[in-house]
């Protein structure tokens, strides 16, 4: 019996034309994923961080491409599998079927195995798809390694075959029990909230074990298996069967078979032969009644009929006035809305959305694991960015849910024949859903309420919920409502109209941007963005969002009235009598309409053109490719031509925040620092800025002055002799015209304006203008070019990384704002007067600093402290108040360590300023420190927790390191230059706060630090380098830098680490070029090394060494003395990789620290021992039961695999008995 | 008041041809539309009831075009389709109210009135507050009845609404049409011949989208007075008997199959005269336009 009708489910489907589309969209998808990855294309392309170093087909790749096509696979599993047995009471074939002599394992097994494997049959086209892209003619061959079958098979077996069972018995058994398909929207929406809750949790460094069980489409735990794979590794390593994966893939795979067995035992045979109406159906007592009213109303009846009495209706009044009508769109409106709301599934579907707010909000805004308080605009885009796919899905299923309602329910014949207007429908219906947006949003609304209240947070700006809500994003839900229904009536079917709906939707998004529509005026209902700051509101955003909104509003009414006129009504469904009857209801009222629509569309759209591509200039990504090409083949051949340096900067700055303008008047003298006369100079500018002055103390006169890429050439008459100086007065006007296209500048805001030097003209070619994209250079025809100069090569030392064009420079500005703002400069106050309703600061450094500066202003509020002589000052938002006196904490903290181990600060005053949060990130200018309102000011900061991590105190801390790292001792601009800069403010802060708050703390924060930089070589674009000479790699100089110094630290002991230091920095500060680069700084470092540890320089700066370190097992005895003789074993491997990560095992010769601890992790014992065995057995005495042993236990070295370093009891106990089995 | 379709036409776009230049004329009463399934009568009927558009010809009603203006149509209209649902989790009076809403009804103390009323004629009164989805197929039939007739309909078209009904329930249903008066145009199609029979004044046959025959019902079965005959004959003979007469209809009758003939003078002595009746008319009808198919 089972054969048979799992035969006959395969023949079934086979011959099912549904069967085949899905194989071929899947077939298609996966051979555009491919042509993307690997084709020649400027069409579509999908970019990974690491696609150039990894081969389009490489097994890591497949798995990855693979998993994620397989996601959307969900949908076809629940198509597929999921309708079985549900078919067969949708075509009320049960009666039939079931009383026929079939076994209900024969049934429900072969209906579910026929099913599944045509499922997998469908979704193998994945693999298939992928492979042929590889092979197409469109292939890059560069990008396609050796074909292997196992890197088909593995994702194969792994996560296709496995989640058709997993999410196959889950969505059967629901169809199958409930008889309905609409259960299985639900489960989609369950997978997924459990999909993006385990990827939420994997943020945590914590949760990342339960993450990867927790996803049951096994995305997380195939993350967490090769999160730390090297280029190298992902183009050759299979996924290896076993550890997370296999665990996951069983865990769940066991869930789905307990489900279907659930499923095998709640399934009655006759329980189904009754029809579920049922249920519902009078009693017996109930259809009794019945019969006796009617037999007396029967005689009733013949009563009045004898005596000749007729019967007669009520006369009424029929009313089809304009009120009326009005009356009936209520009606409508309201029994559309309310069979939505009553409707289980939308419950459920809220519920789910809410719960799953619930769970994210959990992860509100982490950094290092350590939250920020949820202030209403972090709420509310998280909300806003997370609700957005149950918006999403309830738009989509009730649009189509709401065009079928009547033909549904077979009534529409009755509704469509009275007497209510033609646009009453399909109004009704669209008010209904927008209606439903309304409700959603308020419930996303009350959700944020109540996670602000259980946060303790009671400042719940309601006007802004209000604002974000209802005014951002309402509106564009209500747009995409207008297109859902627009799509489902036109295709008049309502499953592919679901299909279409998100057709369009991705066609919107993702085609168009990638076929060059990229202007937002042709995505439906997209906008330049708008960006919520606490300091400066909405500020100019709201102006051309309401633009944009108004064009959309215009393009959606005219679909209105195409969805109205092609409404069905009545059986006609040709398209071609449709369309005959659309012109026939195009009456007065609809052509009032379209002729609104299209005004407003029209008329806005023309608007919106003017500003963004005539008023200010509109270019695409390609476009700015092609000018940047002509830079540097019109300019590059000016390369070497010497240049002046500047040596003073004396600027004029007035900013006006009201209308974002800003005007600066500036003066350089420029010096003549070469050895030869030089007579032409380079001068740039930012091209969207007005250069309308620009003068020489000197006969010159512009030879080349290239407008569109803000590119002038000064010739003087007389040259500029070696050690000679001009001045070059200048003068730049910035004033915003209209609005752009996308949010466009938000350096000069209403209330947080942040200009930076680079703002300022600079002088020379500039060779980190040009492209730097490989494959980019490559299609231009451009040679490669290094990421960064050789270290090596020594013409490089004279310039620095700040700016190519000053060495040290004499500083002074006078910044002037609105009368009711602060203007800041780095230097000191001189003088501050307010004139012609403004405010003016004057600002002058004492010392000379590098050619990096910036202009600020904004309402602040100030707090000012003092450490010694130093000033401090805090420049905040007023609602901001919460880290203050944290961050003055940090600044003295910072200024003693750093003063006391390195060299005297080298300013009077410290202060930081804050600014919006349109960019995340603090930056030390000297003695002043503009710090984003997103990384720190809101930060939620338990100093009880042991598992919070301070990272305010951190920032400031790296920042203020800054004013010595980076302002005394700078560099040359070549590999190795951010190792001095970066990762000894990493450095610094890492010990400022390791007195702070103790060792322990920086066990946490070094596993970010290296988690991040293992993550970040695994995703390297070009080449992994040691930190000596690294190229500007944040994961590098950040992540990588703490874990060394850290080590070497540990190594060579903080004093005559600091005193290394200490002695570089008197050497190089304030030295001018040629600057110092990282070749001496390590040799400094080597040199405060003892000899036998000399070798940790090589493995810690000089290559890339890895360790894989683990301690396998220990065991212990009570001496007599009441002390514990502990015997460890441990495994030392130490590998060297290259700049892809392909790795060399070489000799362990190493001192790595053995550590025993006690059951309450207090330390019995932690000593360096010389390993030089792959394999070590070890004995120490320790005063104390030990309860946990390892070799590297604190994690100093770089081991991908941290964990295994240590054993515990439990550990053991647990690895000896699986050994046993 | 009259309702007049001339050489209405339509086919569908499979191209089935449902109705081949209909003209037929109306008058207030009972008019019944007969015809075998198929014949093109729901066509007509969802054509008259605004649902369903013509390829040509024309219908007017009271000088208002129903092929064109549709507006006014419906606010005259009392439709009940051949086959239709209802809201399940809806209570009667409820849905009742809201079509009365959409009918035009604005008074809400007279929509209650007419409510209450409809529910009383069609015997739903007393379970005016249950789901609809509990309904037996009678009971929706009846509410099907009562929704159709909100608002004082001039034309009422109802189609083949005794399919499905008991007896009892389609006697019922016959007084209550013939109860609604005679100064509207009530449109039944069926294809129960008995259901003309007792209520129409006026008749059309039709079948393959052509009309067949019109008429008042007393009138044709008088034309066919002397002209049918009957015989009871052996199973195996009805092939040879068709063949030899024009046999109009056969049925089973205790074991022996007795046909019905139509002839102006007696076959021969073993044929009994009938007396005519509208089944006669009909199946004369739909016989005369059938070619003979020999056996």
């Amino acid at each position: 019996m089972f054969t048979e009708i799992f035969l006959f489910e395969l023949k079934y489907r086979i011959k099912r034309p549904a069967t085949w589309i899905y194989f071929g969209v899947f077939l298609g998808l996966g051979f555009l994923m491919m042509f993307a990855t690997a084709g020649k294309n400027d069409a579509v392309s999908v970019a990974f961080g690491d696609s150039s170093r990894v081969l389009a087909n490489a097994p890591y790749r497949l798995l990855q491409l693979v998993v994620s096509i397989a996601i959307y696979g969900t949908l076809i599993i629940s198509a597929i599998v999921g309708n079985p047995v549900y078919r067969d009471f949708e075509h009320r074939m049960h009666p039939l079927m079931f009383t026929k002599p079939i076994t209900k394992f024969g049934y429900l097994g072969g209906r579910f195995l026929g099913s599944s494997v045509i499922a997998v049959m469908v979704l193998l086209s994945i693999p298939l798809g992928l492979w042929l892209g590889t092979v197409s003619p469109w292939a890059q061959p560069d990008k396609i390694g050796a074909f292997n079958l196992m890197a088909y098979i593995t994702p194969t077996l792994l996560f296709i075959i496995p989640n058709v069972i997993i999410s196959g018995a889950i969505f059967f058994t629901m169809a199958t029990l409930w008889r309905s398909m609409v259960p299985n929207y639900v489960g989609c929406v369950v997978l997924l909230i459990l999909y993006a809750v385990a990827s939420g949790l994997a943020a945590d460094l914590d949760n990342k074990t339960l993450a990867a069980l927790l996803d049951p489409i096994g995305t997380q735990s195939f993350e967490e298996i090769t999160r730390y794979w090297t280029p190298a590794e992902k183009n050759t390593n299979l996924m290896p069967i076993g550890g997370l994966v296999l665990m996951n893939r069983l865990l769940w795979t066991a869930f789905g078979l307990i489900i279907l067995g659930i499923c095998f035992w709640r399934f009655k045979f006759t329980h189904v032969l009754s029809d579920r109406k049922r249920k519902n159906t009078l009693t017996p007592q109930q259809e009794d009644l019945l019969l006796l009213a009617e037999k007396e109303a029967e005689a009733k009846e013949e009563k009045q009929r004898a005596s000749g009495q007729r019967f007669s209706f009520p006369k009424v009044a029929l009313n089809f006035s304009a009120g009326q009508t009005f009356r009936q769109l209520l009606q409508l409106t309201r029994i559309e809305f309310s069979s939505v709301v009553k409707n289980v599934f939308f419950i459920a579907i809220v519920f789910a959305g809410m719960l799953f707010l619930f769970l994210m909000s959990t992860q509100l805004g982490k950094i290092f694991d350590t939250p920020v308080f949820p202030v209403t605009y972090n709420v509310t885009s998280l909300l806003g960015r997370m609700f957005g796919i149950f918006m999403l899905i309830v738009i989509i299923f009730y649009a189509g849910e709401m065009i079928w309602r009547e033909r549904g329910a077979k009534m529409n014949q009755i509704t469509d024949a009275m007497p209510v207007n033609n646009g009453l429908f399909f109004a009704s219906k669209l008010l209904a859903l927008m209606a439903i947006q309304v409700l959603m949003m308020v419930v996303v609304m009350l959700t944020g309420i109540l996670i602000q209240t259980f946060s303790g947070y009671y400042n719940y700006e309601l006007d802004l919920y209000i604002k974000v809500l209802f005014g951002e994003k309402l509106i564009y839900w209500w747009l995409l409502c207008v297109l859902a229904l627009f799509v489902h009536v036109l295709v008049n079917n309502k499953y592919v109209g679901h299909f279409l709906v998100i057709l369009v939707y991705i066609l919107f998004n993702v085609a168009f941007p990638n076929m060059g529509l990229q202007h937002n005026l042709f995505r439906f209902g997209s906008d330049p963005g708008m960006f919520y700051s606490d300091m400066n509101g909405f500020g100019h955003f709201t102006g051309p969002f309401a633009w944009f909104m108004l064009y959309w509003s215009g393009f959606a009414l005219l679909l209105v009235v195409k969805s109205n006129l092609f409404f069905v009504r009545g059986t006609e469904t040709a398209f071609k009598v449709r369309r005959k009857l659309a012109w026939a209801r195009f009456g007065g009222s609809m052509k009032l309409l379209t002729g609104a629509g299209a005004v407003i569309f029209l008329g806005t759209g023309s608007w919106i053109f003017y500003n963004t591509n005539v008023l200010n200039e509109y270019t695409t990504g390609k476009e700015t490719e092609k000018e940047l090409v002509r830079y540097e083949n019109t300019y590059g051949k000016y390369r070497h031509s010497p240049q002046p340096k500047i040596v003073e900067v004396k600027a004029d700055v007035d900013i006006f925040p009201e209308s974002r303008a800003v005007k600066v008047a500036g003066t350089y003298i420029l010096k003549n620092k070469t050895k030869t006369p030089s007579d032409s100079f380079h001068v740039q500018y930012v091209s969207s800025i007005t250069l309308s002055k620009l003068e020489f103390s000197r006969p010159a006169k512009r030879v080349a002055d290239d407008k569109k890429l803000g590119y002038v050439i000064m010739k003087t008459d007389q040259p500029l002799l070696p050690g000679d100086s001009l001045a070059m007065t200048f003068a730049l006007e910035s004033k915003p015209e209209g609005f752009t296209e996308t949010t466009g500048g938000t350096q000069v805001v209403y209330n947080g304006t942040f200009l930076s030097s680079s703002f300022m003209p600079t002088i020379g070619y500039s060779e980190d203008a040009e492209i730097g994209d490989k494959d980019t250079r490559d299609k231009y025809g451009l040679p490669h070019k290094p990421h960064s100069p050789s270290l090596y090569d020594t013409t490089t030392y004279y310039t620095n990384p700040l700016s190519a064009d000053a060495d040290w420079i004499r500083f002074e500005a006078t910044v002037s704002t609105s009368d009711d703002q602060i203007a800041i400069a780095p230097g000191y106050l001189k003088k501050d007067w307010k004139a012609n309703g403004r405010h003016y600061f004057n600002y002058k450094m004492d010392v000379p600093i590098l050619n990096f500066y910036s202009f600020l202003s904004a309402r602040y509020e100030v707090k000012r402290d003092k450490w010694n002589e130093v000033n401090i000052e805090i420049f905040y938002h007023k609602a901001h108040a919460y880290n203050v006196d944290r961050m003055i904490r940090s600044i003295k903290k910072s200024l003693d360590y750093y003063t006391k181990n390195f060299t005297p600060y080298q300013h009077k005053q410290v202060r930081i300023i804050e600014f919006p949060r349109y960019q995340a990130f603090a930056q030390s200018f000297p003695n002043t420190i503009p710090y984003s309102e997103g990384i720190g000011f809101i930060a939620n900061i338990d100093d009880k927790d042991p598992e919070s991590i301070d990272y305010v105190f951190y920032v400031i801390a790296h920042e203020v390191a800054h004013q010595w790292w980076g302002h005394q001792v700078v560099g040359a601009k070549t590999q190795g230059a951010t190792m001095i800069i970066e990762t000894m403010a990493q450095y610094s802060s890492l010990m400022v706060m390791e007195k702070e708050y103790g060792a322990e703390k920086m066990k946490k924060f070094l596993k970010y630090e290296m988690d991040n930089y293992l993550r970040g070589r695994s995703g390297e674009a070009e080449n992994e380098r040691p930190l000596m000479l690294v190229e500007n790699q944040q994961y590098i100089h950040y992540n990588k830098g703490s874990v060394l110094m850290y080590a070497l630290k540990d190594y060579i002991g903080e004093d005559s680490l600091n005193k290394a230091l200490r002695g570089f920095l008197q050497k190089n500060a304030f030295q001018a070029a040629p600057y110092t680069q990282s070749l001496e700084f390590v040799q400094c470092l080597r040199k405060a090394t003892p000899d036998s540890l000399k070798y940790i320089i090589t493995d810690l700066f000089e290559t890339i060494t890895l360790y894989e370190n683990k301690a396998s097992g220990f065991t212990s005895k009570k001496q007599s003395d009441g002390t514990y003789k502990v015997t460890i074993t441990v495994e030392a491997q130490k590998l060297r990789a290259d700049s892809l990560g392909n790795e060399k095992e070489i000799a362990v010769n190493d001192w790595i620290d053995i550590g025993v601890f006690t059951r309450d992790k207090k330390t019995l014992y932690l000593e360096k021992h010389h390993i030089t065995a792959k394999t070590t057995e070890i004995e120490v005495t320790v005063n104390g039961k030990p309860f946990e042993c390892g070799i590297d236990p604190l994690n100093k070295l770089i081991d991908r695999h941290p964990d295994d370093n240590t054993i515990d009891q439990a550990k053991q106990y647990v690895n000896t008995i699986s050994k046993k089995k | 008041m009259e309702l007049r379709i001339e050489q209405l036409s339509k086919t569908y776009s499979n191209g089935v041809h449902a109705l081949k230049g209909v003209s037929l004329t109306m008058p207030t009463g009972m008019f019944g539309l007969l015809g075998p399934n198929g014949a093109g009568k729901s066509t007509l009927m969802r054509t008259l009831a605004t649902l369903q558009e013509a390829d040509s010809g024309s219908a007017t009603l009271d000088g208002v075009d129903l092929l064109r203006q549709k507006e006014e149509v419906r606010r005259m209209l009392g439709y009940l389709p051949q086959e239709f649902g209802v809201y399940p989790k809806v209570s009667a009076e409820t849905l009742l109210d809201h079509f009365a809403v959409l009918k035009g009804v604005a008074n809400r103390g007279e929509r209650k009135e007419l409510v209450a009323a409809l529910l009383r004629q069609t015997n739903l009164y007393d379970v005016r507050k249950k789901n609809l989805g509990t309904f037996s197929g009678g009971m929706k039939q009846r509410f099907g009845i009562a929704q159709a007739l909100i608002g004082n309909p001039k034309l009422i078209i109802v189609d083949e609404p005794t399919a499905g009904l008991d007896p009892a329930e389609r006697n019922r249903f016959h007084n209550l049409l013939s109860e609604i008066g005679e100064n509207v145009i009530i449109i039944l199609s069926t294809h129960i011949v008995d259901d003309v029979t007792d209520l129409c004044s006026n008749m059309a046959i039709i079948n393959k989208g052509e009309v067949l025959l019109t008429g008042q019902p007393k009138k044709l079965i008088t034309s066919l007075a002397g002209k049918v005959w009957m015989k009871e004959i052996e199973k195996p003979e009805v092939a040879d008997y068709r063949a030899r007469h024009s046999v109009i209809s056969s049925r089973m009758h205790m074991g022996m199959v007795v046909i019905h003939v139509i002839s102006d003078t007696q076959p021969d002595a073993s044929f009994v005269q009938a007396q005519p009746n509208l089944e006669d008319v009909y199946f004369a009808a739909i016989a005369a336009h059938t070619t003979p198919v020999n056996v």
